[in-house]
């Protein structure tokens, strides 16, 4: 086996978007018949490097082989010719066609004319399924389909087309424990057929259980490739959460006091309609920083949704100082003192064409102070603008420059001043270091303990291990929309990484 | 997708046609509107030259009949009486085109495209003849002020009708204004027609409105009032610049109207209602067309027949105007101008027919609209995914306790 | 049977349907109260089955309330007019008549959307065919060569709004209206600068009506023996367009771009070149519905010839749901009614009038979501963007 060419190589990629190097001279390769899991943390490069896999982006350095030969992949034409198909973390399915359409659209059976021969394609689609296991129902519209059968469908489109190697971004992430355990079947007896598998995932217990050999990534580098046997849970933690290099603030104890926020078993769906928070039950006090820490995807944005008022929750209730707010709109969590430093900056957090002024207006812009009965001061809104720019060091600007033409840091800085200058009772910071650089990094750091010790209570959204360990006095892990455990900020990095990766108590498959 | 790097580049992707736009205007923003009018006008002449006639003369006639050779102090004589006549014309053409211009533009700085200028226009119009001819016992001031209340109150109901559709069930504004149009034009026919309601019951063969009464017309300030002289209908366009501008730059509800068209996200991030901003926004603007439609009336046509309303243009060329003048207060002004310069210059009655035919001088106008719109369009890319309601998007809601599973 | 609220809203639909049905010839119920005491009916029906399924409540509601009105002013006016109004027969035929151009345009209007782009410019190709293929009928001296070049131009013009909204991914409404500006100047333009005040010669060749004698006379005959060429030609398009887009693979994947075209993409169809296609093909069947409305009905061009009938086609693809049969089926009821309006001037001017706003009005109350949601492909009016 170690004489044949591996499947596929791909050596020394390296990905570029402008300044942002999502892979760095990664290599990899898949040998016949194997599984081969691709582990990291979010923003690791996992995606990334399957999408060039997939020819739907250039490397900007490095080379793919197949077979041993070198190859170009430019398209997704290009990969399925190759052999190659993937399974997307995001279905690319058509909802409103069967899943007969779906399977064979592109490569279609047809009779004369161009006439589809969709008795024809059922019978391939049936013989697939009975190949190799993967119960559908040919004739079933996609959106009334259930999410493992979708996922089924991507992969019989996939070898429909005669893959030889698949690639699985993410595939557990909407499955429940019962359709994981059928999807792992179904892996097994494709890799006794003959197909090399990448499996991509964040979750330890699964990968442990269906994988051969394990590449982690980190911050764009691959950091190791082990094999299955003697790797851990806690060897595998250590190296996907890993410690890097990075400004820590020092902290001084914090003083809670009395609860500010008081979320009782709420249930949040998402825009699909799925439960993304499942009964989760939080406390945050005035003068404590409670950082929810977890991987991307397990409720944090639907939780944050609803404390903001920006999402009604199913049931459950959620009260700010002592005022129920769950389902009242965002005015209603203003008004009880709820202050929201948005995720995205570029979409949520600022309207980039207006001003400086205007954005650091976006709150308050209603209140006596800055205007009356419908009127805008445009010049205290102005003069405030200028006072805050100064107070929290925005540079590259003033009051009358766009927010568009700020860099990252600086445009967070407005976000912060903002949201801070509203005087909330609680501070919910969501992601609040995405992008920026390290000074920028400490500058919100150093506010959010400033703030803290202004007796604010402080939720902080984060899928950086490092900062949650730096800002937090409490440290509540979220995992598939419930609150996995609690830990103190000194908690080691494989405490942290098993109880984010759902493993631990949790058993996979 | 988690890996997606936070870069200037997505951004730009999502900006709303209003956050483009207002990034050609900062950028230096006049240049390209004059561009764009300078490349529909060489086209132009490229057909005039390809159809046989002279590009050259044909625009210095079409100069000639725009009077604007007025403010030219070498022009004298008989000249200047006829240019000065023109001139006028000009002027009053320009007057309501920029209140429709403005029914527009303010739409699109809110992200919604209001097609239904004509309707709003019409329903304005309607209105503004059937109460302009009666109660002719009225103090003069008093009738005006009425009448044009009335009016502007229509269209605003007329175009409230899709702002409302918009923000309840998320119809398409464009698809509902579109449709307003055509029903307010046969609702204006079947008025004014044989035997409708409000027919001039004077001329029972004729389709055709009564006509408005002395107490209501608007005064002339230059020119011969029984020769359609220049009446103060501009100036009410023009007033209605200056609370278009105070209204979009300071008001807070200007404010949350520009911050929903730049980014409706975080503007429901900050709390603003989006949906009723719609409402308002629509409301105004049919305002501002309704408000055209009765300077018309009062200040120049005084009766509406029933082929006025079926030739009718005035709403669509409102859309050009917006467009070019990219949404702005002094824009809209420019463009509105251009425009009903235009239109006077190549009417019957200003166009020397020697030179080049007005019904032919009429379409090439209509091209050069259509060359202006065409490309100002791919300024306005529009990713309307962010404003999508129900008919169009359905993945598009926040979910809610007891909704019911709509099909 | 059980009653569901759903079923309750079908029977207020019916209820009115025949409510409005009893007062006009042949049933000729002389008394309003009949219909008044069934549309009522229908109204309750409607009311109660709101919270079942609102749509079809509300659609009862609405076609009581019309049916109602309609039997009152039916009852008003003499049996004589009415019978008039009412030769089902000549009706037929006539809403057989408008309807033909409204059907090329909806149809092709349907090609466009399902492949994603908005095409609000099918007014204008309707028109270019309108003037097209009266100039080609005349310069070339047959009807045929009047087609073909009013297909070409409709073509072109569509392949300026695909080249803006697809290529430069411009805001396809705002390119579509454009494009609408364009039509009227240059088939006005040319119209003047060729035909002058004497407008189109009388005699130009025109499609010819297809007679059927099998029919002998008689109902059938009236109503549909003596239907235009192009008109039977839009019928039989109806059934093959629904073939050809959901039953073949070229059809397959034009709908898979319309739904979603990065999931086409993935499996390798080529997202800009089918929507080119896609439009400029509905170009060239909005102006065979212009064609029809010169070559084959008038005889004639004159400017702005189509008087908005490319918003009313717009209607029909929104109201039959982006389905050919849906679109038939819609431009049949707005044919109707404009021929309705076109008979009534016998018995009311103004009455007509009004009726030529209900294509709108419904079209209205169907993108309110009132009759049935209306589910636009995918990725409708979204410009697609490569990486």
């Amino acid at each position: 086996m170690t004489t044949d060419p591996a499947a596929l190589e791909l050596r020394g990629i390296t990905k570029r978007f402008g300044a942002v190097v999502a892979n760095d001279g990664v290599d990899f390769d898949l040998r016949r018949g194997e599984v081969h899991a691709l582990l990291g943390e979010n923003g690791a490069g996992k995606s990334t490097l399957m999408s060039i896999l997939y020819g739907l982006y250039t490397p900007t350095e490095g080379e793919i082989r197949v077979d041993g030969e070198p190859v170009q992949i430019d398209s997704p034409a290009d990969a399925i010719a190759l052999g190659i198909g993937m399974v997307h973390q995001h279905f690319m399915l058509v909802p409103v066609m069967t899943v007969t359409e779906n399977i064979v659209l592109g490569n279609e059976p047809s009779r004369a004319a161009g006439v589809l021969d969709l008795k024809e394609a059922a019978d391939r689609v049936r013989e697939l399924s009975d190949r190799y296991g993967l119960a559908v129902n040919p004739d079933a519209v996609i959106e009334d389909t259930t999410v493992g059968m979708q996922q089924r469908v991507e992969i019989l489109r996939a070898l429909y087309r005669g893959a030889k190697i698949l690639v699985l971004d993410e595939p557990t992430a909407v499955l429940t424990a019962q359709e994981v355990a059928e999807l792992f079947r179904v892996l097994r007896a494709l890799k006794e057929a003959g197909t090399s598998i990448v499996f991509i995932s964040h979750k330890l217990g699964e990968v442990l259980d269906i994988a051969d050999r394990i590449t982690v990534l980190r911050r764009g580098k691959r950091i190791d490739t082990v094999p299955k046997a003697g790797a851990t849970e806690e060897s595998l933690a250590r190296m996907m959460v890993g410690r890097d290099v990075l400004l820590r603030v020092d902290k001084p104890a914090g003083r809670p006091s009395e609860p500010v926020l008081s979320v009782r078993d709420l249930h949040v769906r998402d825009d699909r309609g799925l439960e993304a928070v499942r009964g989760l039950d939080l406390q945050v006090r005035a003068g404590e920083i409670v950082a929810l820490a977890g991987v991307d995807g397990n409720g944090q944005q639907e939780l944050v949704d609803a404390i903001a008022g920006l999402r009604d929750p199913e049931s459950g209730s959620v009260a700010v100082g002592g005022v129920e707010i769950a389902g009242r709109g965002v005015r209603a969590a203003t008004d009880a003192g709820v202050a929201h430093i948005a995720e995205d900056r570029h979409r949520r957090g600022l309207v980039l064409p207006f001003t400086l002024a205007e954005n650091l207006a976006l709150r308050e812009y209603r209140s006596p102070e800055l205007s009356t009965r419908g009127w805008l001061h445009v010049r205290a809104i102005r003069d405030r603008a200028r006072r805050l720019l100064k107070e929290y060091d925005v540079r590259g600007g003033d009051a009358d420059s766009l927010a568009s033409s700020l860099s990252g840091g600086n445009q967070q800085k407005v976000c912060v001043a903002r949201e801070i200058e509203a005087d909330p009772k609680l501070l919910i910071a969501h992601q609040p270091t995405r992008g920026l650089d390290v000074g920028a990094i400490e500058f919100v750091h150093r506010r959010l303990i400033a703030e803290r010790d202004e007796s604010r209570a402080i939720l902080l959204v984060s899928l950086e291990s490092e900062e949650v360990r730096a800002l937090a006095d409490r440290i509540l892990v979220i995992y598939e929309g419930r609150i996995a455990g609690e830990l103190a900020p000194d908690a080691s990095d494989e405490e942290l990484g098993i109880l984010m990766t759902g493993g631990g108590s949790r058993t996979a498959a | 997708m988690t890996d997606q790097p936070l870069d200037p580049v997505d951004a730009g992707a999502i900006t709303t046609p209003a956050a483009r736009l207002a990034s050609y205007i900062r950028g230096g923003g006049i240049v390209v509107p004059l561009l764009t009018a300078l490349i529909a006008f060489v086209i132009a002449g490229l057909i005039v030259l390809i159809t046989g006639h002279n590009p050259l003369t044909t625009y210095k006639a079409f100069f000639d009949g725009t009077g604007l050779n007025w403010l030219f102090p070498w022009t004298s004589g008989d000249d200047r009486t006829t240019a000065a006549l023109n001139l006028q014309q000009t002027l009053i053409a320009t007057a309501p085109l920029i209140l429709v211009g403005l029914a527009v533009a303010f739409a699109f700085r809110a992200g919604l495209f209001n097609i239904g200028g004509q309707g709003q226009y019409l329903a304005g119009s309607i209105v503004a003849v059937w109460f302009g001819s009666k109660f002719s016992g009225m103090p003069h001031l008093l009738h005006v002020l009425l009448v044009i209340v009335l009016a502007c109150a229509a269209g605003a109901a007329w175009a409230g009708i899709a702002g409302v559709l918009k923000a309840t069930v998320g119809a398409n504004e464009v698809i509902s204004t579109i449709m307003l149009n055509w029903i307010a034009v046969w609702v204006g026919v079947w008025l004014f027609g044989l035997g409708g309601p409000l027919q001039n019951p004077e001329t029972p063969s004729v389709p055709i409105s009564s006509d408005v009464t002395g107490s209501a017309k608007l005064p002339v300030f230059w020119g011969n009032p029984n020769l359609q002289g220049l009446h103060v209908g501009l100036f009410i366009a023009l007033a209605t610049v200056v609370v278009f501008w105070a209204l979009l730059n300071r008001s807070t509800s200007g404010y949350e109207v520009r911050a929903v068209g730049f980014n409706p996200e975080a503007a429901r991030y900050s709390g603003m209602n989006v949906a009723r901003n719609y409402v308002k926004v629509m409301a105004i603007c049919g305002l501002f067309a309704g408000l055209a439609g009765a300077i018309d009336i009062l200040g120049w046509q005084f009766r509406l027949a029933t082929n006025d309303i079926q030739t009718s243009d005035i709403g669509f060329l409102g859309i050009a105007v917006a467009l070019l003048g990219r949404n702005t207060a002094s824009g809209t002004v420019a463009a509105a101008l251009l425009f009903g310069a235009l239109k006077s210059g190549t009417s019957q009655r200003n166009l020397d027919p020697s030179i080049f035919e007005p019904s032919l001088a009429f379409n090439l106008t209509l091209m050069i609209q259509g060359l202006v719109v065409l490309i100002v369009s791919t300024d306005v890319i529009a990713l309307r995914i962010l404003r999508r309601g129900g008919a169009l998007n359905p993945f598009r809601r926040r979910p809610a306790p007891a909704e019911e599973e709509a099909t | 049977m059980t009653l569901t609220r759903e079923r309750i809203g079908w029977a207020g639909i019916a209820l009115a349907v025949i409510a409005a049905f009893i007062a006009v010839p042949p049933a000729l119920v002389r008394s309003p109260v009949p219909s008044i005491v069934l549309a009522v009916l229908a109204i309750a029906l409607g009311i109660y089955a709101v919270p079942g399924d609102r749509r079809l409540g509300w659609g009862a509601i609405v076609l009581g309330l019309l049916a109602g009105l309609g039997a009152v002013a039916a009852t008003k006016s003499s049996s004589g007019n009415l019978r008039d109004v009412f030769t089902w027969s000549a009706l037929i035929a006539s809403m057989l008549r408008f309807a033909t151009p409204l059907l090329f345009a909806a149809l092709g209007g349907i090609v466009s959307e399902r492949s994603g782009v908005i095409n609000i410019g099918l007014e204008g190709m309707m028109l270019m065919g309108a003037f097209f293929g009266v100039y080609g009928s005349d310069l070339l001296g047959s009807w045929v060569g009047g087609i073909v070049v009013a297909v070409i131009a409709g073509g072109a013009l569509a392949l300026i709004h695909a080249a803006f909204s697809i290529h430069l991914r411009a805001d396809q409404v705002v390119s579509g209206t454009a494009v609408n500006f364009l039509a009227l100047g240059i088939t006005g333009y040319v119209f003047v600068d060729h035909y002058g005040d004497n407008g189109t010669p009388d005699n130009i060749s025109r499609a010819p009506d297809l007679n059927l004698p099998v029919l002998h006379g008689g109902f059938f005959d009236s109503a549909i023996g003596h239907l235009n060429l192009l008109t039977w030609s839009a019928l039989l398009l109806v059934p093959s367009l629904t073939f050809l887009m959901f039953r073949t693979r070229r059809g397959l994947r034009l709908r898979a771009v319309g739904e979603t075209p990065r999931a086409a993409e993935t499996v390798g169809v080529n997202v800009i070149s089918t929507r080119y296609v896609a439009v400029t093909v509905s170009g060239m069947l909005a102006a065979l519905g212009g064609a029809y409305l010169s070559v084959g009905f008038v005889g004639s061009f004159n400017e702005n010839m189509t008087q908005g009938r490319g918003f009313i086609a717009l209607a029909a693809v929104i109201f039959g749901k982006w389905k050919p049969l849906g679109a038939l089926a819609a431009t049949l009821l707005f044919g109707f009614s404009s021929a309705l309006a076109d008979r009534l001037p016998t018995f009311s001017e103004s009455t007509a009038t009004l009726f030529q706003a209900l294509p709108y009005v419904l079209t209205l109350v169907a993108v309110a979501g009132v009759i049935g949601r209306s589910r636009a492909p995918g990725s409708i009016g979204i410009p697609y963007v490569k990486e």
